[in-house]
């Protein structure tokens, strides 16, 4: 049982090995397999933020998903007087602004790392490559953030359900984006 | 969310550019081999990444794959090299039958010329004798032409040793520059190199497959029509393919020629310009639609306007990377002005309008 062992420690690749585990580790991604996850570690970028540097702003057109490995990231949002408001605080393990995923639009608040962090990356093309290569990983991914989706729709169904007066009736009205919001467990 | 910004101005980006490019010209020569080999490592990196996912260290892979091509190489060298010698030592001893043939066609020729035009002074006679005068001179220094090429086997071993270095560091290098950029621009850095990386990879890698299958698809046409020196001819070919649509012209024109000395006749050229057009259209129907799909596409009057741009300030080599430095320089221009306008306007792509029906 050494030399496989031995084999497997001057072959395998460390830092690829702990990335894999990482990801493992994540609800979105616990259901693939050992290649599929080695796919998806590749085509993420990773990169580490020093406390107070903005990881994107308020407006900011989103093309990324970020996963938070270690650290602390808060997401803010500018109120009516112009003055952030924080919205949440994301830890090791979540993941955030995955809208950008879905559509090119501006983020809906702006993500700053409240501590040293490191962060992995899926870019928007990547997940396209995915999606065309690697038809399973990405039907996972899709299949999971349209529950998170549907999530937060049910919770804001039910807020608007509870102030009636707050929204104007009839139609027309715009529903709570997701991107850069809390993110809540599976219904 | 539609925000009013103030717009960033593109000038000291633009005059950086300016100032890389003109470096960049007046380093040709000692940039070639660099040139070469990033070509060469963005044709490779996919075999090396597609064994990454396995888990296996980066170094052990690009080993292993230096290991199997110079196997391959060497298998190869072996089955071409006494080919190449024949070759080499057929046309030398054929030349002088072949150059005559050639005086006396055109003598032929000059004889029909006189029947039907008023062209009996034609000085076409004077004409062969010095071409076969010059031909004859090239043809006896030939050896000495091959040893002339010996300086440029140093790229043989320097590009393979800077690619190795490439495809090992290249996702480091790649990493550094993520590190390195702004914080929060990384998403803008990852929009460029990705859309660099799209247009590019695709077009190198089409393109080296494309003289991969017109050099073996010529050698086989040419081997079964018997023209001689087939082997020279399908790797003009395959050479020239590097520079888009040449190829199957060099090879037709070539080969031609070549036939029609060799047999004499004119439906020996014709046969072998049927050859080349065959390839040329499978190449079009065959191997483009699959490689033009994922590459940036190129107004035809750009790709005409890179071609002449690169072949005039770089030579053969300027012609080869004429369109992927376009395809660079496009997709520069699209991410900078998608970023200028994102901040000029903060607006995205259009938001879809049907959300009024409650989600039920």
């Amino acid at each position: 049982m050494a030399w496989p062992r031995l084999i497997k420690r001057i072959f395998s690749d460390p830092d690829f090995s702990r990335k894999r585990a990482f990801l493992k580790s994540l609800e979105l991604f616990q259901d693939l397999g050992f290649a599929e996850l080695g796919h998806l570690a590749q085509s993420m970028h990773d990169r580490t933020y020093q406390e107070g540097e903005v990881l994107f702003l308020e407006g900011d057109i989103g093309r990324a998903l970020f996963i938070l490995e270690s650290g602390k990231v808060e997401l803010t949002k500018a109120g009516p007087d112009g003055a952030p408001r924080k919205l949440y605080t994301i830890a090791p393990g979540d993941f955030f602004g995955e809208m950008a995923l879905l559509e090119q639009l501006p983020r809906t608040a702006t993500a700053t790392a409240a501590e040293k962090s490191r962060v992995f990356l899926l870019y928007r093309s990547k997940l396209e490559a995915i999606l065309h290569y690697q038809p399973r990983i990405g039907v996972h991914i899709m299949t999971h953030l349209a529950q998170l989706l549907s999530a937060r729709l049910r919770r804001a169904s039910g807020l608007a359900a509870e102030r009636p007066a707050a929204a104007p009736s009839g139609s027309g009205e715009r529903l709570p984006s997701s991107d850069g919001g809390p993110l809540p467990a599976a219904p | 969310m539609t925000r009013e910004r103030k717009a960033p101005s593109l000038l000291p980006a633009l005059l950086v550019c300016a100032a890389a490019l003109y470096a960049a010209y007046l380093a040709r020569q000692a940039l070639l081999p660099f040139v070469l080999s990033f070509a060469l490592a963005y044709v490779v990196n996919p075999v090396i990444d597609a064994v990454e996912t396995r888990g296996v260290r980066r170094f052990h892979i690009v080993l292993g794959f230096y290991l199997t091509a110079a196997c391959l190489l060497y298998l190869l060298v072996q089955y071409l090299l006494p080919v190449v010698s024949a070759e080499v030592a057929h046309l030398q001893s054929a030349a002088p039958a072949h150059l005559a043939r050639a005086q006396k066609l055109a003598a032929d020729l000059q004889g029909r010329a006189a029947r039907h035009l008023p062209l009996s002074s034609l000085p076409l006679e004077s004409l062969a004798a010095q071409a076969y005068a010059s031909a004859a001179g090239q043809i006896r220094l030939l050896p000495s032409y091959i040893l002339g090429l010996f300086p440029l086997l140093s790229l043989f071993f320097l590009v393979p040793f800077i690619t190795f270095f490439l495809l090992l560091d290249g996702p480091v290098l790649i990493a550094r520059l993520i590190q390195a950029a702004p914080s929060r621009y990384v998403e803008q850095a990852l929009h460029l190199l990705n859309e660099i990386d799209a247009s590019l990879g695709h077009y190198l890698r089409g393109i080296l497959i494309v003289a991969l299958a017109i050099t073996a698809a010529s050698y086989l046409g040419l081997l079964a029509l018997g023209v001689n020196g087939a082997l020279a001819i399908a790797v003009l070919s395959g050479v020239s393919s590097f520079v888009p649509y040449l190829g199957a012209v060099v090879g037709a024109l070539v080969g031609g020629i070549a036939a029609f000395i060799q047999f004499g006749t004119f439906p020996a050229f014709l046969k072998v310009v049927l050859l080349f057009t065959g390839i040329r259209l499978a190449d079009e129907a065959l191997l483009q639609p699959f490689i033009a799909r994922y590459s940036v596409h190129l107004h035809p009057l750009v790709f005409l306007l890179s071609l002449m741009v690169g072949g005039e300030i770089f030579g053969f080599i300027g012609l080869v990377f004429a369109v992927p430095a376009a395809c660079i320089i496009k997709a520069l221009l699209t991410v900078a002005w998608e970023w200028y306008l994102s901040q000029a306007r903060g607006k995205g792509h259009e938001p879809r309008a049907c959300v009024a029906v409650p989600y039920t």
